[in-house]
């Protein structure tokens, strides 16, 4: 028999069990018994202890035969040596007495409630045995009333059994604070806001209230509790780059609902409303079912065979005219690694071209770029996981709670636990009230506003010297250009006081551990990777890099952005992000693809709409991007569009690109494919069909697959397994990663030695060897320089919580019940000069063009700055935005653009 | 000390020992400063800001003062459970929502003597190291509010508060805070949560232990208005003095609130321990109203397990076990205790043979479900049924099983929830069927029940016919 040290074991039930560090009882029962051997009703896995239902409770002694304690085991800490008993007969007695009092004031109506063999009451009152209710009626809540007023939420709450978890989950989990219980004792019970409906309410329909009450007190329209589903298949989330993880209910070929999985690492029990509840798009009628070929001017449908015919025989047509060059990809980071490796090589393999982008180019191409030239590598430097351990939050460029919203809610959290947060933004947003400082810069400052925080790291003597030292170069080089700014100029420029910089930058740079996170305010500037350089500048000269808690995040914002660059939908750069000039690596890629490759970087996406209009690029293959409503200046993307000789689309809608096309091939979306995508920690997750492909339709790796072969290279069937394989075989930092060693929380790359993660980059040294320092002198943007005196106010853009990007698939849910337009916020003050009111219908016109808005008038901005959303394309907000990019990566300045502001 | 002069017909019984009640319905009293100075206010805490805080400490614990608010636990032993090793701000919080249904001495020394409770805050505040103190009184108290802010801005000006206190360099800041009307606010951690601007929920205990993790998660006392007035007292005439009142380990006076059927209801200050019950319902409250015989003690506030007249009790007197009637019991802390009962707030509730048990604990139970707070499961369905049971006892249309059930929902919240609301809800319903089980049972039965005598219980127990449904 194996001897356990003394001071290391605890008893249940008389047996010798090993304890855990800072276990409770329920947790050491939980891990040795099995969850549900004790029984609880208030207690839940994503939740701090609570203690209140105290079904629970086990009796405690010092010594076997000692005098016993009942203690709720879900808050008790576990000391070594202690019994537990976990079922005599005094917590038997009083489980059965709570559970029979929870049952008098219950409809006990559980044969047609949604919950039923899913419900936790049901199982804790079967297991502690109840027979009998004692206590004959008296007054109850049975009579309240149902609330079926929103869009997803629903409540009955006849059915709550005041555990709070609702409200904790609000509370803890997503930090909105909607929940809350009202009256006390018996007649206390779960109010939304002040007492009113979930649709009145601040709800943002997250839903881990829903997931997280233990009956159908509260539930959704898609009644995602009920055990009606046949199967369940765990994926990943199709919207933004936190790659929440899903579980997916089904029954038939029907999506039924969508939960969280509560041991998913990246996401643990919780999603936003886009996860959880957008989904319906997937069968919506007006789904893509059959290709469709332009004949005559108008497009009509056609088979497979037809379709697949058709492009080749263009292809090959324009191949022979002119050449491989007059052809360009542009890849989806909507769709799996494996679909974008196979994208990529079908451009680079069988079209021999480096023509091949994807739609980082309009978003974080500045941040791969960027950390390149600091650190080596374009990724996030930490794990989502370290908001945790971190110490102080420094958000640059991002609105985490609208466009990541789950990691978002976790930096809320993490600044609720008094954790100081720093926001570089021009606008106050959400997560604002609870951050200690707040540089409300002007749009297109950045690089002014972080040269003058670093000043002040400097002039506080808080650089770290020894990190300086031994892990990066180039530092005299920074330190003399700070030395030189002029700080007078750069108060000026940014409009914010030089003081709260100061004090911001202390914040930074002395704390324990600094995170930062940037999102598209960074990048989508003219100085763009500039920016990204200045961040990495900050977390080398303060030590923050190789640790948890610390680092650059870049909050990446499509799902698989991340994956589609390391596939090498870019044309600078192959899979695995080598370099296609080098004629090694030239080589090295044709031994792998059996092929001829370029050796010439290809169009970025810009300079394909510019090859477009003046001739040059003759084919345009998009998988399923919109480019038409996403790119800026619109018209000028739809004159690139109308002068193709043969454009491509690869949709699961009909969009406003798809109409320029001369082919259209149905797409499946991301419910209905497998393989495998990459989110904004690097982290590799498999995406498993839930259902069928839609009757008509082919995932995008199948038909990127047939065109290959159409085509005459021999491609291998797009498989998970097969075609992760070929991946790492070629990207080297995928390279011993399996479908199955990925398991079902992913793993982080670069993949090390039996498919195990890489939390942290960086922490003995950098990719590139030393860190390298950069001083960047800021430029105004063109767009400000040539037209701030016709147009002075500076718009800028953002996204909102319920809708991404130009809304293709969550206008198509009911989300669109929840915010139906874009709205221009203007400051009260400029309202007040011309004479706007919220409501007002506004021309906001620059020098391109011209959309209308209605007014939001708020203090979220300051004066002379305006913003609105993209989501609603009808208002065609890129029609005014302009055609300046970032002067290294060609990301379009999204973020600024001048225009002028009048009442219709 | 000079003779004091009291109201005529408000002076104190010849058994009391008017300390903390020294000033209380005084002739040409009031709550200024000035006043209070005039009797050597304030002296006490220039006196303790020249001795070490530590050194106060030792002194108030070595004076063996025992809380008043209900629990008795010794007040210098609270203060020293502040970790040594503590960086974070120290609170100290003075509870003034006395609401405990038969309590009503902290009530008067707010309203006639609020210098002294400051007094004792500041010199409470400076032995545990806190900077900052709130005084949270119950919602019920808007006088009594408005008087302490008064006399917080009369000491601030005095520089007894504020950043150089008497010019030792000493900052405290005292608050005001209302409650919003719940009993619950009185539990030391709920009262934190709502000082916190939360719903008084309690905590759960561990981890957050106020000494610990208090309010804004900071190491924070919690101290009843009497004992922090004690504080003041105990540096006037140093722990070997006050310690000589009272009884070895129930040293000190304390004030008695007694309610109920005794001819002069009242406040009596005694020396903890040298009065009996006897003493204090006979002599000093005068006796029980004509005619009638003592029934039953509620010893210390409503939550206190009920005493019958009839009981014997068992006491050690030295090595001895001595048996002893109701009368014969000392006022103080162990003495209740090992009557099986409690001195808790100190309201002596008396009940004579005219009231039917079943109305009482009717009474009691319909306080303690509107009361509790709601967050546990066995206290808050349970205080409910205890009352439905017992508003069907009062009725008269309840069954002799009921009194088994009504017995084994209390013994299922006692111990049993987050805080002691569960002990304070179950004892009366514990005790009054452990020792009125007969007359319960016979009051089951609509046609033998003992009616409730006066007609406003007569009239209580119709209005409880529309609860019961």
């Amino acid at each position: 028999m194996i001897q356990i040290a003394k001071d290391k074991t605890a008893y249940i039930d008389g047996t010798p069990h090993l304890i855990g560090e800072g276990e409770s009882l329920l947790n050491f029962i939980d891990r040795h018994k099995g969850r549900g051997h004790v029984p609880t009703l208030c207690d839940a896995p994503q939740l701090e202890p609570y203690g209140a239902c105290r079904v629970c409770s086990v009796e405690v002694a010092l010594e076997v035969d000692g005098p016993r304690r009942t203690v709720a085991s879900c808050h008790t800490p576990l000391t070594p040596g202690l019994h537990i008993f976990t079922e005599s007969e005094k917590v038997n007695d009083l489980r059965r007495n709570i559970v029979e009092l929870v049952l008098t004031d219950h409809p006990l109506d559980c044969l047609t409630c949604e919950v039923n063999g899913n419900c936790e009451l049901q199982s804790v009152a079967a297991k502690v045995g109840i027979r009998e209710v004692r206590y004959p009626q008296g007054r109850n809540h049975l009579d309240r009333k149902k609330d079926l007023s929103h869009p997803y939420m629903t409540s009955d709450l006849s059915k709550c059994i005041n555990c709070s978890r609702c409200v904790r989950a609000c509370d803890e989990i997503q930090g909105q604070f909607v929940l809350s219980m009202h009256g006390r004792g018996f007649d206390s019970r779960i109010i939304k806001g002040f007492d009113t409906s979930f649709e009145d309410s601040d709800c943002v329909s997250c839903g881990a209230c829903s997931q997280a009450c233990p009956t159908s007190a509260i539930s959704d329209i898609f009644q995602s509790k009920s055990i009606e589903a046949t199967n369940h298949t765990r994926t990943v989330c199709t919207y933004c780059g936190v790659g929440c993880n899903l579980e997916v209910a089904t029954k038939g070929n029907e999506v039924l609902s969508i939960q969280a999985p509560p041991n998913a690492e990246t996401n643990g029990a919780h999603t936003c409303l886009k996860g959880r509840y957008a989904f319906r798009f997937y069968n919506h009628p007006d789904r893509l079912r059959s290709p469709l070929i332009r004949r005559e001017g108008k497009l009509v449908e056609a088979t497979w065979e037809e379709a697949y015919d058709h492009i080749a025989e263009n292809l090959n047509r324009i191949l022979k005219d002119s050449g491989p060059d007059a052809i360009a990809g542009i890849s989806s980071a909507r769709c799996t690694n494996e679909e974008n490796y196979l994208m990529q090589k079908f451009i680079r393999a069988v079209i021999g071209t480096n023509n091949i982008d994807c739609c980082a180019r309009v978003c974080h191409s500045p941040t791969a770029e960027g950390m390149q030239r600091s650190f080596g590598t374009g990724a996030a430097t930490n794990s989502i996981d370290d908001i945790n351990e971190t110490e102080c939050m420094l958000v640059v460029g991002a609105n985490p709670t609208q466009g990541h919203p789950v990691t978002g809610a976790r930096i809320k959290q993490r600044a609720m636990k008094g954790i100081p947060l720093i926001i570089i933004d021009p606008r106050e947003i959400e997560i604002t009230p609870y951050a200690k400082h707040h540089l409300q810069l002007r749009p297109g400052t950045n690089v002014a506003l972080l040269n003058m925080f670093s000043y002040y790291i400097l002039e506080a003597g808080l650089v770290d010297q020894d990190f300086v030292e031994r892990r990066c170069e180039n530092w005299e080089e920074l330190e003399a250009g700070l030395k030189s700014l002029d700080l007078d100029e750069i108060e000026k420029l940014t409009g914010v006081d030089r003081q709260e910089v100061k004090a911001a930058a202390i914040e930074y740079a002395s704390a324990k551990g600094a995170m930062s996170f940037h999102g598209l305010g960074v990048t989508e500037h003219s100085q763009g990777a500039k920016t990204v350089m200045l961040i990495a500048n900050l977390a080398m000269m303060t030590g923050n890099i190789g640790r948890r808690g610390v680092g650059v995040n870049p909050l990446r914002g499509q799902n698989n952005v991340q994956g589609a660059a390391d596939m090498g939908a870019q044309p600078h750069q192959g899979a695995g992000y080598l370099d296609v000039t080098d004629p090694k690596i030239q080589a090295h890629y044709e031994e792998y693809y059996g092929a001829k490759v370029s050796g010439e970087i290809g169009y970025k996406i810009p300079e394909m709409f510019e090859a477009a209009r003046n001739g040059d690029l003759k084919s345009l293959w998009l998988m399923g991007e919109d480019v038409v409503q996403t790119d800026p200046n619109s018209e000028a993307v739809r004159a690139a569009m109308a002068n193709l000789d043969f454009l491509v689309v690869q949709e699961i809608f009909m969009t406003e690109t798809a109409q320029y096309a001369n082919v259209i091939l149905p797409a499946s979306s991301f419910l209905e494919k497998s393989g495998t995508f990459t989110n904004g920690e690097r982290r590799i997750q498999r995406v498993n069909a839930a259902v069928e492909p839609l009757e008509g339709t082919k995932p995008d790796g199948q038909i990127m697959v047939e065109i290959m072969n159409r085509m005459g290279y021999e491609q291998s069937a797009c498989t998970p397994e097969g075609t992760l394989a070929e991946v790492a075989g070629i990207v080297p930092f995928f390279a011993g990663a399996t479908w199955e060693g990925l398991g079902d929380n992913g793993k982080q790359w670069p993949i090390q030695e039996g498919c195990e993660s890489t939390t942290i980059l960086h922490t003995e040294s950098f990719k590139r060897g030393l860190g390298k320092f950069h001083f960047i002198e800021f430029k105004e943007s063109s767009e400000i320089e040539d037209n701030r005196e016709q147009f002075p106010f500076i718009l800028t853009t953002g996204r909102l919580l319920e809708h991404y990007n130009c809304g293709t698939m969550t206008r198509r849910t009911r989300n669109s019940e929840i915010v139906s337009k874009d709205v221009l916020t203007i400051n009260p003050v400029d309202a007040e000069v011309k004479k706007i009111c919220s409501g007002d219908h506004l021309r906001i016109f620059s020098a391109r063009g011209e959309v209308t808005l209605e007014a939001e008038v708020s203090e979220e901005v300051k004066p002379g700055i305006l913003f609105t959303t993209f989501h609603f394309p009808e208002h065609m907000v890129n029609n005014i935005t302009s055609d300046v990019h970032d002067g290294d990566t060609m990301c379009p300045e999204y973020k600024v653009t001048s225009v002028d502001v009048e009442k219709v | 000390m000079a003779k004091v002069k009291y109201i005529a017909g408000k002076e104190p019984h010849a058994k009391e020992h008017r300390m903390i009640f020294r000033n209380v319905d005084r002739e040409g009293w009031d709550t200024s400063l000035a006043t209070y100075q005039k009797e050597g206010g304030y002296k006490q805490l220039a006196k303790a800001l020249k001795m070490e805080p530590k050194a106060v400490q030792e002194e108030v614990k070595a004076a063996g003062l025992r809380g008043r608010g209900g629990a008795g636990f010794p007040t210098g032993v609270k203060w020293g459970f502040v970790p040594p090793n503590n960086t974070k701000p120290v609170y100290l919080i003075c509870n003034a929502d006395e609401s405990e249904p038969g309590t009503f001495k902290d009530r008067y020394i707010i309203h006639q003597d609020p210098h002294q409770l400051i007094e004792g805050l500041i010199i409470s505040a400076y032995a545990v190291g806190a900077h900052l103190a709130y005084i949270y009184i119950r919602e019920e108290f808007p006088e009594g509010a408005q008087i302490l802010e008064t006399a917080i801005e009369e000491a601030r000006k005095q520089k007894f508060l504020g950043k150089n206190v008497c010019g030792t360099g000493f900052e405290l800041e005292i608050y005001v805070h209302r409650g919003a009307g719940a009993y619950i606010c009185g539990e030391e951690t709920g009262l934190i949560e709502s000082l916190e601007g939360k719903r008084p929920y309690p905590r759960i205990k561990p981890p957050y232990f106020p000494a610990a993790m208090g309010l804004y998660l900071c190491p924070t006392i919690v101290n009843n208005v009497e004992s922090l007035c004690h504080v003041k007292h105990i540096i006037d005439m140093g722990a070997d003095a006050y310690g000589k009142l009272g009884t070895p380990r129930n040293t000190g006076t304390r004030i008695l609130c007694v309610s109920g059927d005794v001819k002069k209801p009242g406040y009596y200050e005694i020396q903890v321990g040298k009065v009996t019950m006897g003493e204090l319902i006979n002599d000093m409250c005068g006796g029980m109203k004509e005619g009638r015989k003592l029934k039953a003690v509620i010893p210390g506030g409503s939550s206190s397990k009920i005493l019958r007249a009839d009981e014997k009790f068992t006491l050690k007197q030295g090595d001895k076990d001595v048996e002893i009637g109701i009368e014969d019991i000392p006022m103080d802390f162990d003495s209740l205790m090992a009557c099986g009962s409690m001195a808790g707030s100190g309201g002596v509730i008396v009940i004579d043979d005219s009231r039917a048990i079943s109305w009482v604990l009717n009474n009691l139970n319909t306080f303690y479900a509107h009361e509790s707070c709601g967050q546990c499961t066995p206290c808050r369905e349970g205080s409910a049924w205890m009352k439905k049971i017992t508003d069907r006892i009062v009725s008269g249309n309840a069954s002799p099983e009921d009194v088994d059930t009504l017995e084994s929902v209390a013994y299922n919240i006692d111990g049993k929830t987050i805080c002691a609301f569960g002990e304070a809800c179950s004892w009366p319903t514990e005790a009054m069927v452990a020792k009125f089980r007969d007359e319960l049972i016979g009051d089951t039965d609509g046609k033998n029940a003992k009616r409730p005598v006066s007609k406003e219980t007569q009239e209580a127990a119709k209005n409880l016919k529309s609860l019961t449904t």
